[in-house]
């Protein structure tokens, strides 16, 4: 007789225990679900999708609805962003297909995980997504473009205070890598701003990961 | 504005049960005999009724604090001890009172704001140096793959000329040699040497290729100490005769056996003599010898050369690793042997190391477990 198989794991379970986790910032409860979670699935993007980003939106939501203060916001945020890092050695391991991108904050910006979702977005489908991280003068920027050589620029902006900021630093990549395409995306433009970017040549606005994922499956990968 | 109970009634009731402020009623000896909500969930338990100077970190004993009160409205900066364990830092003002002081204590806004700030942002650095470290080792891994591929492929494709030159100077000596002078005898063994030595260097790059893709396979099998020695001991006397050193062996069969991939085994000795060999003076002697112990079967390689320093005994078994001693007749190595023994002997379940005290020889020892659990018969690393 065979053994009998394990229960399967209960996702939602899991979630709402790290949720509960994140608004209370219980760090090592967090760690826990999210580790059961990476053991439970084979496909990084479901933890990505259904645990991380679904967290994320819930927490922001509370926060803006005033029922969780800043500082549980701010400190959910970086529970979220340290446990990332338990996903990269599987992460970076995935095969590649031989394009990268440059994806960074630009400067003053300084929420940045959305940015390294953006960045782990394009390692999930098999190119090298290179992160400089939250408040990164353009300077910076500019010198990883030129080492990497990347076939895409992706610019991640949360506050909409840092929309001129964006277009200053697209001007400034334009100026110094005329043929780089540029994606744009970000919390910032959920109440317009788009349109301000989207003039500019080779610049395109993307409104969502899911957006963003349909354009780096596109095998032209236009802006 | 102030002046209107109701307003003092609603900041004192928001002070004593809520506010983020620290109010303390000390009575005329200093003690706590009051405190707010906030106050009883940040000091110790043991707060009430004891002297406010058992709360406070006063590490030079020079904490005055009747003078502090004396001084009025002025805010202090004093250090609390705290029930969470952690020292805070607030800015506290004395208003004496008829009967006793009242004491409020808050802490700094921006100094909080500013080190959330700096924690959140440490943190977010550091989550940034952890992506990219673990990237760089993802790309790394990637162009160590690239360069076993490399290094196999250009093994594997130089070897068949060297094969050929080996072949054809064997061949010149034998048939034709007797035609020759005896300087052009010498070339040729000259470039049969050179040829030998480059096909040792590019056949210990192919093991390592494999060895390093992981792609090492171990053709495993029962194997006796006297099995394996018998397929050592002919080319290792050969070796030592060349040089006149005298080779000892000295095996403990008692029958046990083990699970080995023989001619792997083999190579490792053949290796360790060999370096053995090439680090002694005519008239020096090698010992290969056996033990076992409870878990394992311990063979030795002795030597009686000059023995290897400490500083050059850790890094010995890495790739491209020599020792700083001279082999006693010039022989040339390129420091790979050391690495695919410990290669091979890992993917065994095993383990080699080495003794040695300069000017008193070396012996490499490497243990290999009697009952190796591996069961499979390709041992990938």
């Amino acid at each position: 007789m065979n053994p009998p198989s394990p229960p399967p794991f209960a996702f939602e379970e899991a979630y709402r225990r790290y949720l509960d986790g994140l608004l209370t910032n219980n760090r090592q409860q967090c760690r826990v679900c999210f580790e059961q979670w990476l053991e439970a699935t084979a496909e990084l993007r479901t933890l990505y999708e259904e645990l991380v980003r679904r967290s994320l939106y819930e927490v922001g939501d509370l926060w803006e609805r005033g029922r969780i203060s800043v500082a549980t916001e701010h400190l959910a945020t970086a529970i979220s962003e340290s446990l990332l890092n338990l996903t990269y050695p599987r992460l970076f391991a995935r095969p590649r297909l031989g394009k990268s991108a440059v994806v960074t904050c630009v400067a003053n910006e300084y929420h940045q995980i959305g940015g390294k979702m953006v960045a782990d977005l394009f390692e999930l489908n098999g190119w090298r997504g290179y992160f400089l991280g939250a408040n990164t003068p353009v300077r910076d920027v500019q010198s990883l473009i030129a080492e990497k050589q990347p076939d895409v620029v992706a610019l991640s902006v949360a506050s909409a205070f840092s929309l001129d900021t964006l277009i200053s630093a697209v001007g400034e990549i334009r100026s110094a890598f005329p043929k780089v395409p540029i994606l744009v995306g970000g919390q910032a433009f959920r109440w317009g701003g788009c349109e301000r970017v989207a003039r500019l040549p080779g610049v395109r606005c993307l409104l969502s990961l899911s957006e963003l994922e349909g354009w780096i499956k596109d095998g032209d990968n236009h802006v | 504005m102030f002046d209107d109970p109701a307003i003092a009634a609603a900041m004192q009731a928001h002070v004593w049960e809520t506010a983020p402020v620290l109010a303390l009623y000390l009575d005329a000896s200093y003690c706590v005999a009051g405190a707010n909500a906030q106050a009883r969930q940040v000091l110790r338990g043991e707060a009430l009724g004891r002297p406010l100077t058992e709360q406070l970190v006063d590490f030079n004993r020079s904490l005055d604090l009747p003078a502090l009160i004396r001084q009025g409205g002025a805010v202090h900066q004093l250090t609390l001890s705290t029930a969470s364990g952690m020292p805070e830092t607030l800015g506290f003002r004395f208003f004496p009172l008829p009967a006793g002081v009242l004491a409020l204590g808050s802490l700094d806004f921006q100094e909080q704001q500013k080190l959330r700030d700096e924690v959140l942002g440490l943190n977010g650095e550091l989550n940034n140096l952890t992506r990219q470290l673990h990237q760089a080792n993802a790309e790394l891994r990637e162009l160590n793959q690239l360069k076993n591929q490399f290094l196999g492929m250009a093994a594997h494709d130089l070897r068949k000329p060297i094969g050929v030159i080996m072949t054809y100077s064997e061949f010149v000596l034998d048939e034709a040699g007797g035609q020759l002078s005896e300087e052009h005898r010498e070339f040729l063994r000259i470039c049969l040497a050179a040829a030998t030595g480059m096909k040792r260097l590019i056949d210990g790059f192919l093991d390592l290729s494999v060895i390093e893709s992981g792609k090492l396979r171990l053709d495993l099998a029962s194997a006796s100490v006297p099995e394996i020695v018998a397929g050592v001991e002919p080319i290792a006397r050969l070796m030592a005769g060349k040089k006149r050193i005298s080779l000892l062996v000295d095996m403990a069969d008692n029958g046990r056996r083990l699970r080995v991939d023989a001619s792997k085994l083999e190579q490792v000795l053949l290796n360790l003599i060999g370096n053995a060999v090439e680090h002694s003076v005519p008239g020096q002697r090698v010992w290969l010898s056996s033990r076992w112990d409870d878990q394992n079967l311990v063979l030795a390689v002795r030597d009686e050369g000059p023995g290897i320093a400490p500083e050059d005994q850790a890094r010995l078994f890495t790739c491209f690793a020599r020792a700083g001693t001279q082999k006693t007749a010039g022989e040339r190595s390129v420091g790979l042997g050391l690495a695919i023994a410990r290669l091979v002997v890992e993917a065994h379940g095993g383990r080699i190391w080495l003794e040695s005290i300069p000017g008193q020889g070396a012996t490499f020892l490497l243990a290999l477990p009697a009952q190796n659990q591996r069961t499979s018969q390709s041992a990938q690393r």
